[in-house]
C-alpha cells in the first residue's frame, strides 16, 4: 500500500468573481521512501495541492474535497485535533520563502523545540538538546550559539537549513517541500538539495518536491507529476519523462530549459517558450485545459477533455494525440 | 541599552523645559486673577493689589517665570496660594488614589482588550468579530461620565454590589481598595479598551497573513499557541505603542472619573486648583503629568526591545 494516496482532490476557492478551481480532480500516490516531483508553471495548482495535503488551506474561502489517505486514513475526515497530531510529526513541510517562514521574534531553538515538545512530549531540556543535534545534522556551525539566535541573525541558506531541521525533527514519514530552493542562490541550492537527500536517506522519509526547476527534478526525483491548470496532465518515472514526454505541455516545459554551452557550439536558437497563459480557473473549461496554448490542438481537443491514459509502463498522460509511441513533434 | 536609557532620560530635560514654559505662559495669559479669588467678594481694590504684590504676581512675566524655574531646579514646586501647603505635599497626598485608579484601569484594559482583539482577528468577519468591534465603537463613543453614572446607578445603587463612591487606601486591605476602584476603572477604561482592542485586531490581522503563521500551523501547533505566542508577540509593537499613548487618555479621563466617583486624587485636585486659580498647584500637576508621559514613552521604547529582538538601541 502506498504511503499517501490522493484521490480526486479538488480544492476550490470562493472568490467575488466566481469559484476558482485551483485544484480540480487530481489523483496520485507516493510510496514509502519515494521522491515524487510535482512540476508546472506558476498558478498551475502545485502549491495549493501541497497545502491541501496538510489541510493548511483556510476554509472558507477554500474547500477541499476528495480523499487524502495517509497510511490508510483519510486526512480530510480527521478532526482538527487528529490533524494537528499529524502535522509536523508524520507529515512535515518546508516552504519556499526561508526569509519569512520563520517567526522573527522567537529564537531558532524555540522554533525547533516546539515540534519536539508537542509531538514527542519532550521536556524543555531534552528538546533543547535535540534541537542542537538537529542543527548539527543540517550543517549549521556553532549550533549551541545558533539555537539562542533569532532568524534575522541567519542568512537565507541557514534559515532554510533551520526549516529543514524543524521539518525533520520528529522523523516524518512524508516531507513536502514546496520550492525549497527557489529563493536561494545557486550554490546554496545545491547544498540544500544534497542535504535534503542525505537526510531523506537517513530518516527514510518520502518526499513530495514541488518545483518548477526541471534540473532539480532530474537530479533527485524518482517519479514526476506534471500539473497544468489545476489538473494532472502527465505522470512518469523521471528518466522516462525526460526521454519521451508525451503531453505537449511537458514537451513545452522541457523545451523551455536553456541549454548551457549552445552559444559556444554556435547553435544558438531562440529559447523555446509556451505561448499564452494559464486559463482563468474561475470559468468552466470545455475540452482539454491546454488546448488554448497547444500548437497541435484540433476541434476534438477543444470540445472533449482527454482522460488520463496509460501511454507506457508507469507513464500516463492526458492528451488525445499522445499515442503509445511518441507524440507528433 | 543602559546608556540608551540614560541618554533618553537626559533628553527629557529640554522637553520638560518647553512644557514648563508653555504651562507657565498659558496660565499667565489665562483670564482670572488669583488675588481676586483669595481676597473674596468684600475686598477693596487696594486689598487685591496688596495680595497680588505679596504673591509676586505684579512682577514682569520673565522674572516670575525665572524665579519659578529657579525654585523648580531646586526641587521646589512652590506653595499653594490657597492652602499655603507646599505643592509637592499636596500632590503627594493625592497621588495614591490616582495611581491606583490608573494601574487598575491599565491592567483591566490589557486583560480585556488584548484577548478581545485577538479573538476578533482570529474570527475576522464572523459574528463574534462584528459583535466585539460593535462594542468597541460603542465604548469609544461613550463619554466617561455617562458610563460612570450608569455603572454607579446599576451596580452601586440598584444592585448594591459595590460602593457608590469614595476611596480606601491599599493599606486597609486589598479588597476594600479594589472594591472602590472597579466601577471607576471600568468607566475610565471603556474608551481605552475599545482603542486597544481595535488596534490589537488590526495588528493581528496583518500578522496572521504572514508565512511564519503558516509554518506554525504546519508544525502542528494548536490555535492558542499560534494566536498568543507566534502571532501576538509579532503584533505587540503597535499594541504596546497604543497602550502607552493611551495613558495620556487616562490622565485626562481620570480628572472626570475622580469627580464622578468622588475619589480624592490628582484629578480632583486639578479641578479645584483651576477653579481657585491656584497657579503653583496647576503648574505642578501639569508638569508631573507631562513628566509621567515622557517616562511612559521611554518605557514603550524599552518594551519594544523585549518583544522584538530586531529592535536594538
Amino acid at each position: 500500500m502506498a504511503l499517501l494516496e490522493v484521490e480526486n482532490l479538488q480544492t476550490h476557492f470562493r472568490t467575488p468573481s466566481g469559484i476558482n478551481r485551483a485544484v480540480d480532480g487530481v489523483s496520485f500516490h507516493v510510496n514509502e521512501g519515494e521522491t515524487l516531483a510535482v512540476v508546472g508553471e506558476s498558478g498551475c495548482g502545485k502549491s495549493v495541492t501541497s497545502m491541501s495535503l496538510m489541510r493548511l488551506i483556510p476554509e472558507p474561502p477554500g474547500r477541499i474535497a476528495g480523499a487524502i489517505r495517509f497510511a490508510g486514513k483519510d486526512l480530510l475526515r480527521m478532526s482538527d485535533r487528529e490533524m494537528r497530531a499529524i502535522r509536523g510529526n508524520d507529515i512535515s513541510m518546508i516552504f519556499q520563502e526561508p526569509m519569512t517562514s520563520l517567526n522573527p521574534v522567537l529564537t531558532v531553538g524555540r522554533q525547533i523545540r516546539e515540534t519536539l515538545m508537542i509531538h514527542q512530549g519532550l521536556d524543555k531540556q531534552a528538546a533543547e538538546t535535540h534541537a542542537i543535534e538537529m542543527l548539527t545534522l543540517v550543517g549549521i556551525p556553532e549550533p549551541k550559539r545558533r539555537v539562542r539566535e533569532y532568524p534575522h541573525q541567519l542568512s537565507g541558506g541557514m534559515r532554510q537549513r533551520v526549516m529543514i531541521a524543524i521539518a525533520l525533527a520528529c522523523n516524518p514519514k512524508l516531507l513536502i517541500a514546496d520550492e525549497p530552493t527557489t529563493a536561494l542562490d545557486v550554490t546554496i541550492q545545491a547544498q540544500i538539495l544534497k542535504l535534503m537527500l542525505d537526510l531523506k536517506r537517513r530518516v527514510g522519509a518520502a518526499i513530495i518536491l514541488i518545483t518548477h526547476d526541471l534540473g532539480v527534478v532530474a537530479e533527485i526525483a524518482e517519479r514526476v507529476m506534471v500539473m497544468y491548470a489545476g489538473r494532472k496532465v502527465e505522470e512518469a518515472p523521471v528518466a522516462e519523462l525526460f526521454r519521451s514526454p508525451r503531453h505537449p505541455y511537458t514537451q513545452g516545459l522541457l523545451g523551455a530549459v536553456p541549454k548551457l554551452g549552445s552559444s559556444l557550439a554556435g547553435t544558438t536558437t531562440r529559447l523555446a517558450e509556451i505561448p499564452g497563459q494559464v486559463p482563468d480557473l474561475r470559468k468552466p473549461i470545455a475540452g482539454c485545459v491546454f488546448a488554448g496554448r497547444c500548437a497541435l490542438a484540433t476541434d476534438l481537443c477543444r470540445q472533449y477533455a482527454p482522460g488520463l491514459e496509460e501511454k507506457g509502463p508507469g507513464h500516463i498522460a492526458a492528451c488525445h494525440y499522445a499515442s503509445k509511441g511518441a507524440v507528433a513533434a | 541599552m543602559l546608556s540608551y536609557i540614560l541618554r533618553r532620560i537626559v533628553a527629557t530635560l529640554p522637553v520638560m523645559a518647553i512644557v514648563a514654559l508653555f504651562v507657565f505662559g498659558l496660565l499667565y495669559i489665562a483670564p482670572g486673577d488669583p488675588a481676586v479669588v483669595i481676597a473674596g467678594d468684600q475686598a477693596s481694590p487696594e486689598d487685591v493689589e496688596r495680595i497680588r504684590q505679596s504673591l509676586g504676581l505684579d512682577r514682569p512675566f520673565l522674572i516670575q517665570f525665572g524665579s519659578w524655574v529657579w525654585r523648580l531646579m531646586h526641587g521646589d514646586l512652590g506653595t499653594s496660594i490657597f492652602t499655603n501647603l507646599p505643592v509637592s505635599t499636596m500632590i503627594g497626598q493625592r497621588l495614591g488614589p490616582t495611581l491606583s485608579l490608573m494601574m487598575v484601569t491599565l491592567l483591566l484594559t490589557i486583560v480585556v482588550a488584548v484577548p478581545l482583539g485577538v479573538v476578533a482577528a482570529w474570527k475576522a468577519g464572523s459574528f463574534i468579530d462584528r459583535a466585539i468591534m460593535g462594542f468597541a465603537v460603542f465604548g469609544f463613543s461613550l463619554p466617561v461620565f455617562v458610563v460612570g453614572y450608569f455603572l454607579a446607578y446599576v451596580f452601586a445603587l440598584q444592585l448594591e454590589w459595590l460602593p457608590v463612591q469614595g476611596y480606601t487606601p491599599l493599606n486597609r486591605g486589598f479588597w476594600p481598595w479594589l472594591q472602590n476602584l472597579i466601577l471607576p476603572a471600568i468607566a475610565l477604561g471603556c474608551v481605552y479598551i475599545a482603542l486597544v482592542a481595535r488596534i490589537t485586531r488590526a495588528a493581528m490581522l496583518e500578522v496572521l497573513q504572514q508565512d511564519y503563521i503558516r509554518t506554525a500551523k504546519a508544525k502542528g501547533l494548536g490555535q492558542g499557541g499560534i494566536l498568543f505566542i507566534h502571532a501576538l508577540k509579532n503584533a505587540a509593537v503597535p499594541i504596546v505603542t497604543v497602550i502607552g499613548i493611551g495613558i495620556a487618555l487616562l490622565i485626562g479621563g481620570a480628572v472626570v472619573t475622580e469627580s464622578v466617583f468622588a475619589i480624592p486624587g490628582l484629578g480632583r485636585l486639578t479641578i479645584d486648583a483651576i477653579l481657585r486659580r491656584d497657579y503653583p498647584v496647576i503648574q505642578g500637576i501639569v508638569l508631573l503629568f507631562s513628566f509621567v508621559y515622557v517616562l511612559v514613552n521611554l518605557m514603550i521604547d524599552v518594551t519594544y526591545t523585549l518583544v522584538d529582538p530586531r529592535i536594538r538601541y
